[in-house]
């Protein structure tokens, strides 16, 4: 943590001095934007469809004139997940790129370890991927974050599945990081308003890809509810294991991994596992619609990589574009700023509307518990 | 008891696909002095390959197997050729360099030809569950542990009988040496790279059917290395041995003492071993003389 602080403290004093003109990135024909996301690796998964998201937006945007007569354009910079890339790649964006505004900061981890030099710098920034109750408590003038906090989920699905099955044996596998704690968190806070018995706690090290052991220790302790507190491939090991062994209990993993890509890797097994989101699933109307807009502007192997994360990148940019629309004759980082203020929530249909205020900088979107059906590869809204 | 059973058995399986890249990292170690760092991603880039056949093919595990050990051969001759020999004569910490940067190219090579995502790799039977006296088993898990002892077996008959064997040996106890007695290294090298791109490949593509396919595999190759610390850089049969332990090891502590000490438990053992046995289990201690 000192040395990501320590990171971030030097590119702050690297900052070239007169950074902070409050209309760059904007010229007679065009405004540029900015995003640093992980392009490649594992978490590849989440950036490039947050990535498709910020550029449907932008290319809709285009596709209607522009902002005030001028093209959006975004430079996108891949930071792999760590962190000492984002800060390099966030020097580059504001220093040398000179963008107007800035739609991602990567991850949870990378965006608090940025919040320096967004800070100072004075940029509208968004962060619609992993949002972290310290990015916007308290609150500061240019950071805007978007979604809901992991520990909230966590909180509701908790209390959802203490009310279906009362009385049963919970198990809980957690990473032991920030996203780990912050699940750990909710599960706490429910347990304080419902009786949840857990029989089996533990935590793995990020990373880990075989969960043979917790899985014989989840039978051994005869769990009924499991919390697979996982990403992406830790819950596909955690839910085949379980296959392997034999046991069939209630399984509840998190929003990360609520693409069907996970079904589809676990298999069969995948089949009623339960989901928590706060955007709207992909065979919801309203996802249909998205996937409809998205087939307008993105080419078919883009759509095939569109899952939940380029809703949150789509609505979040379209929240920041409405802002610099209010701003389009003296298009400043201040005007902007004060346009997400006050600005009527805007409802793209995938999520909750999304709105600022003086002294908001979070806009909460309310969750939705979800089971995995199989056989379409989809999550849907429990009762439904 | 059955605890305890299924503990072991999921630990062999683990240690098998630790111990087949273990010995990868031991085989070009033996042959060349090199530490191949980027030998996780080989192992992953071939499993990605295998599995882009097999969705061709409909999953046929002959062509499959086929495809992706020719593919292997060819990938690990032309990093070899291309990349590692021009680089031989340079310093020792060059090499490993080169071999780090090779690793980082091999993962963002994932992404840009084939996706981020997660997949299943169906192949033949390879998912189906198996009954072993009340011990369930993927097919797949019995396949790598039987792969494992086929390359224990194979690599002991190589080095023990076969002219190019011995030939191997000679280069790795001494290059200059067994240049003059008329041994090309080059071939030497060449064959190590190819054995050890097989091998890896076989580890991850088994990994892949047991569990899942995505660009996290090379993971494998850092659980890997330490096996072949443990068993002794230059013992292929010993890292094999290393592979197993470990696997074992972690299991056993996950599922007796805790997971939070399961990634270090094969840690403490190395540092145990190697304070005993500083050249590993099955190493050969070196004598410098001056």
């Amino acid at each position: 943590m000192n040395y990501v602080k320590g990171l971030a403290a030097a590119a702050l004093l690297a900052l070239p001095a007169g950074m902070a003109t409050a209309d760059q990135g904007v010229t007679d024909t065009e405004i540029l934007l900015g995003e640093v996301e992980p392009l490649t690796g594992p978490p590849g998964l989440l950036g490039v469809a947050h990535n498709l998201g910020v550029r449907l937006a932008l290319a809709e945007v285009n596709a209607k004139g522009g902002i005030g007569g001028r093209q959006l354009r975004l430079i996108a910079e891949d930071d792999g997940y760590v962190t000492s890339r984002t800060i390099q790649s966030l020097r580059k964006l504001i220093g040398v790129d000179k963008v107007f505004a800035l739609t991602s900061l990567s991850g949870s981890g990378q965006a608090l370890a940025s919040m320096p030099i967004i800070k100072q710098s004075g940029i509208p920034a968004m962060v619609p991927i992993g949002p972290l109750p310290p990015l916007y408590e308290p609150p500061s003038d240019n950071i805007f974050v978007v979604g809901q906090s992991y520990t909230e989920g966590m909180h509701q699905l908790a209390l959802y599945l203490a009310k279906e099955y009362p009385g049963a044996k919970w198990g809980i596998i957690l990473q032991d990081d920030d996203y780990g704690k912050s699940l750990g968190e909710g599960i706490e806070q429910a347990r304080e308003e419902a009786d949840i018995n857990v029989v089996f706690e533990t935590e793995y090290a990020r990373g880990q890809k075989d969960f043979a052991s917790e899985m014989l220790r989840v039978k051994d302790a005869g769990v009924e509810v499991l919390i697979a507190g996982g990403i992406i491939s830790e819950n596909i090991a955690m839910v085949k294991e379980a296959e392997k062994l034999g046991i069939t209990p209630v399984i509840a993993t998190f929003w990360p991994g609520r693409v069907p890509e996970v079904l589809k890797a676990i298999g069969p097994a995948s089949d009623g596992i339960y989901g928590v989101d706060y955007v709207a699933p992909i065979q919801s109307e309203a996802g249909q619609a998205f996937l409809e807009l998205a087939r307008k502007y993105l080419t078919e192997d883009e759509v095939a990589r569109v899952n939940r994360y380029t809703m949150t990148g789509y609505s979040s940019t379209r929240a920041l574009i409405e802002a610099m629309k209010g701003c389009a004759d003296d298009l400043t980082w201040a005007c902007t700023i004060e346009k997400l203020e006050t600005n009527p929530p805007i409802d793209t249909g995938v999520m909750d509307p999304i709105g600022f205020g003086p002294d908001n900088r979070f806009s909460n979107s309310g969750v939705t518990i979800m089971r995995a059906d199989y056989e379409t590869l989809s999550f849907a809204p429990v009762g439904e | 008891m059955n605890y305890l059973a299924e503990l072991l058995a999921s630990g062999l399986a683990v240690g098998a696909v630790y111990g087949l890249i273990a010995m990868s990292f031991a085989i070009i170690y033996k042959s060349t002095g090199l530490l191949n760092f980027a030998q996780g991603e080989m192992g992953m880039i071939i499993a990605y390959v295998a599995w882009s056949i097999s969705t061709s093919v409909d999953g046929n595990p002959f062509i499959v197997a086929l495809g992706s050990i020719g593919f292997a051969v060819l990938f690990a001759l032309a990093v070899e050729r291309i990349v590692i020999r021009p680089m031989m004569s340079e310093p020792i910490l060059s090499q490993i360099m080169v071999t780090i940067g090779l690793s980082v190219i091999f993962r963002s090579a994932i992404i840009l030809i084939w996706d981020g995502l997660p997949h299943n790799m169906a192949i033949a039977s390879g998912n189906q569950l198996v009954d072993l006296g009340g011990v369930r088993v993927r097919a797949a898990q019995i396949a790598v542990l039987v792969a494992l002892f086929a390359a224990i077996a194979g690599m002991w008959a190589f080095f023990r009988y076969s002219r190019f064997g011995v030939a191997m040996r000679a280069v790795a106890s001494d290059d200059a040496t067994a240049q003059l007695m008329g041994v090309s290294s080059g071939k030497v090298q060449m064959a190590a790279w190819a054995a050890a791109a097989v091998l890896s490949g076989v580890a991850g593509v088994l990994f892949a059917i047991a569990y899942e396919l995505s660009p996290s595999l090379y993971a494998l190759g850092l659980k890997a290395f330490p096996a072949t610390i443990l068993g002794g850089l230059d013992a292929v049969i010993g890292s094999a041995v290393g592979g197993l332990i470990i696997g074992v090891t972690e299991n056993l502590v996950g599922g007796y003492i805790s997971s939070g000490l399961k990634e270090v438990a094969g840690f403490v053992i190395i540092i145990l071993i190697l304070m005993v046995r500083p050249y590993g289990l099955f190493g050969e201690k070196r004598i410098e003389r001056l």
